[in-house]
């Protein structure tokens, strides 16, 4: 695999067709550089900043995890983990990767209810996460393993996803990319490299409540039935183990005799057919113009007010 | 506006949301005129006929086709009091003049004042009750400093709106989108009286200097019913459109109502601050009110400012009903309108993630709903003794772990955990710490309202039924519906 864009795939981007099915985010921040104090700390940042980056330029009394805040070639911020999150005395509980940095703002991070609601959040985080670490190719160099161990967490209080029903396969169908949706976190990192970074409109976000996931523009199912052109954009933002280069996946894994990357899930999409470059198939079929759209169908419970529906317990 | 032109001369007004053509074809030939009028908001008595002649009009519920004709001739004969009530009132009144019966009388009709009278779609009814008189600017935006936004689909939802309106001012372009997604009231409103919605709103985009409104719906005879009465309205100072979205109850959410409007399929919340106020439709500052904002503005400016509330009481009662209380009136006057089936045991007071409570007693204002936790979002849903609050805010934290929009972790991950802390008292684990730790996070960190509100219904049940919550980490139902179903009805 290569970060390089291929040659050979000759498919223009049509930036048009582009549904990464996530919000249009307003633009942050304001056009003037801004004095403001981060545990009284005064530090000042340039225009278009948050309090992010007045965190990260002093030492600050607690740790800020800000898992999914990713600060380079325009990505984010998603800012939907909320392990960020820092009192100001103007606006209350803020999460710091997105909020505007303003002049005169006190920020401080050791404020009960911030800390209370970083801690939380990280744990909710983990709650949905397969923590088999010893077997992850991300394993030594993973964003969320830095922020667990940096911010001391023992026993999440919610646990970690550790029902092997509820796992999703794990993706091995590409020769270059394997996908474990369990070990995702929903930064979003990914899909705003393959659509905004390389306009290659492959990924995007799906689902809602816990069904919500990774997926693919193109209705596919598979990495290896997608359009991706393996250009790895997305494997190199990925903060998790989620999405991995394949040929390194068991590269940092404890080297335990039968127990794989692959197989800890248990259940995965086997890699069909050897592809002759980085192109799927369904890229090819599309450089040709045999791509057929999809109908997306869905049901949901709906309504304003009326019944929750539901049989609890 | 249509009124009988001499004593001899009968009026017929049939009150419904989808009348039926035989309803219609029953009354055909007789010596009279009928008009459709939309829903009084009484649902219960719907079809309802009324029948004026001068100053006297006689009311008939739930009126079939084969009874119509009978009425409109009996207009005169008052001995019928078991279908009938009779009203005496200003020949030219262009307010419901409400009958002592069926509920009907509750509370004050201001906003509700057309419904079930005036023509939904006719502008004359509308101008004969005062409307599209032209208002001064300054004069609209001095009631946006006191008027406050109605319910969660409004951006200055419990806040004043003139804060929201300042960015539009000062930009180039602005537009004002009317959220009628998802309340029965809004939809109401639209059916019923669409010129008062849309009158507030073009007293809004006049002031702010907007081009452009926006009337967003799911319910699609509102949308038809709303249209119409755009494509009729004289003079609107700005382009409408009227444009549907999906039934989910997120997609009430401003944000999430924007992201419909532009089109999007998959509809998850955005990231604020900056709210719609500075950047909102297609980048443009929007002003974003329900249609129950807009008609309070639109009757603040025509009769000045009193401020009354919608509410709809369903739940646990035979029919629902949407009724308009006072702000210094409770929500006890409300329930005046609809019969409870059964003993009432509690209410969830502000819509679906509304607070639990016993106690009623309560003004309708938004500061006191908010001291006593419950919700400002204008539906009461009643709980009868026959129920358990446990499964019930159980269903509701389950729903709204299967419905948020699934981007931020405190709302997608802290509903679900909830869910299963809920589920975990059952087993004899009751965490109240844990819960009421997880609720504040979820209020604290969402990026929207959903997720701040998910946690409302179980933290203020808790604090309700504390002990229906010990009974179920014993193994008991104290309303026998949850263990052992089986058994729970011998
Ligand atoms: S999905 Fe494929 S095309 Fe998109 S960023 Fe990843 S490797 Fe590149
Ligand atoms: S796959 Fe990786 S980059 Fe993509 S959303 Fe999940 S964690 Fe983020
Ligand atoms: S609070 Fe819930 S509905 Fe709102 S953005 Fe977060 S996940 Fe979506
Ligand atoms: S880093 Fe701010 S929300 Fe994730």
């Amino acid at each position: 695999m290569s970060s390089q864009r291929h040659e050979n795939t000759d498919v223009p981007p049509l930036t048009e067709s582009i549904a990464p099915g996530t919000a249009t985010d307003p633009p942050i921040g304001s056009d003037e550089p801004s004095t403001l104090t981060v545990d009284g700390t005064t530090v000042t940042v340039s225009a278009s900043a948050t309090l992010i980056d007045a965190i990260e330029a002093v030492e600050t009394e607690d740790t800020v995890p800000a898992l999914c805040h990713y600060d380079r070639q325009d990505i984010g911020p998603r800012s939907e983990c909320r392990t960020c999150m820092v009192e100001t005395d103007e606006h209350g509980v803020v999460p710091a990767c997105s909020f505007p940095a303003t002049d005169g703002l006190e920020v401080e991070t050791a404020a009960d209810d911030a800390a209370l609601a970083r801690d939380v959040n990280l744990d909710l985080v983990l709650s949905d996460h397969n923590l088999r670490c010893t077997t992850c190719g991300k394993n030594g160099r993973c964003e969320l393993q830095d922020a667990a161990i940096e911010n001391e967490v023992e026993e999440p209080r919610y646990g970690v996803l550790d029902d092997r029903d509820a796992y999703e396969p794990m993706d091995d169908s590409s020769s270059f990319i394997q996908i474990d949706r369990n070990k995702c976190i929903l930064c979003n990192r990914c899909v705003e490299a393959c659509n905004d970074v390389q306009v290659e409109g492959v990924l995007r976000m799906e689902g809602q409540g816990q069904d919500t996931r990774i997926g693919f523009q193109s209705e596919a199912e598979t990495m290896a039935d997608s359009t991706c052109v393996s250009c790895g954009h997305c494997v190199t933002v990925c903060p998790t183990g989620a999405l991995v280069e394949k040929g390194i996946e068991d590269a940092t894994t404890i080297p335990l005799p039968g127990f794989t990357q692959k197989n800890s899930i248990g259940e995965a999409y086997e890699q069909s057919e050897q592809t002759d470059g980085p192109m799927t198939p369904k890229k090819r079929a599309e450089a040709t113009n045999e791509h057929n759209d999809s109908e997306r169908s869905s049901s949901h419970r709906t309504d304003g007010e009326n019944d929750d529906g539901g049989s609890w317990p | 506006m249509i009124f009988p032109t001499s004593d001899e001369d009968v009026l017929v007004r049939i009150s419904d949301r989808n009348p039926s053509r035989e309803l219609l074809d029953g009354v055909a030939g007789a010596d009279c005129t009928v008009v459709e009028v939309g829903s009084t908001g009484f649902p219960a008595v719907e079809p309802l006929v009324s029948v004026t002649r001068g100053e006297r009009t006689t009311f008939h519920a739930q009126c079939s086709p084969e009874e119509i004709q009978e009425f409109v001739a009996l207009a005169d004969d008052s001995s019928r009091a078991d279908t009938a009530a009779v009203v005496e009132h200003d020949p030219e009144t262009t307010t419901f003049p409400a009958p002592e019966l069926f509920g009907l009388d509750t509370g004050v009709r201001r906003v509700l004042g057309g419904c079930g009278w005036r023509r939904p779609t006719h502008p004359d009814d509308h101008e004969a009750a005062g409307g599209f008189a032209s208002v001064a600017s300054e004069a609209v935006a001095s009631l946006a400093r006191q008027l406050r936004g109605r319910g969660w689909g409004d951006w200055r939802h419990d806040q004043r709106l003139i804060d929201a309106w300042r960015p539009a001012m000062e930009a180039d372009s602005a537009a004002v989108v009317v959220n009628a997604h998802g309340t029965t009231a809004d939809t109401l409103l639209l059916s019923s009286v669409p010129f008062e919605v849309l009158e507030g709103a073009n007293a809004a985009a006049r002031a702010v200097g907007a081009d452009r409104i926006v009337v967003y719906t799911a319910d699609n005879d509102a949308a038809l019913t709303v249209n119409e009465a755009a494509e009729n309205y004289p003079n609107p100072c700005a382009s409408v459109d009227v444009v549907g979205g999906p039934s989910e109850y997120r997609a009430a959410e401003p944000t999430m109502a924007l992201e419909a409007i532009e089109g999007n399929h998959r509809i998850e919340a955005r990231l604020r601050p900056p709210g719609p106020e500075v950047s909102g439709l297609h980048g443009d500052p929007t002003l974003v009110h329900t249609a129950r904002t807009f008609a309070q503005l639109a009757v603040a400016v025509r009769d000045g400012f009193a401020e009354s509330r919608l509410v709809t009481v369903t739940g646990d009662v035979a029919v629902p009903a949407t009724v308009e209380v006072p702000e210094s009136d409770t929500i006890e006057t409300a329930l005046d309108a609809v019969d409870i089936d059964g003993e009432f045991k509690a209410a969830c007071v502000g819509g679906r993630f509304g607070g639990i409570t016993t106690e009623l007693d309560i003004d309708v204002a938004p500061d006191t709903l908010a001291n006593a936790d419950l919700g400002t979002e204008g539906t009461v849903r009643i709980i009868t003794e026959d129920q358990c609050v446990v499964a019930f805010i159980g269903n509701k934290t389950q729903f709204a772990a299967d419905e948020n929009c699934g981007r931020c972790v405190p709302c997608r991950e802290g509903t679900t955990q909830l869910a299963n802390q809920l589920r975990a008292i059952y087993d004899g684990d009751y965490d109240s710490d844990g819960i009421e730790e997880l609720v504040r996070v979820m209020d604290l960190s969402s990026i929207c309202a959903f997720g701040k509100q998910a946690g409302r219904p179980t933290r203020t049940a808790m604090a309700a039924f504390e002990s229906e919550f010990a009974a179920h980490a014993d193994g008991r139902c104290p309303a026998g519906s949850c263990f052992d179903r089986n058994f729970a009805v011998s």
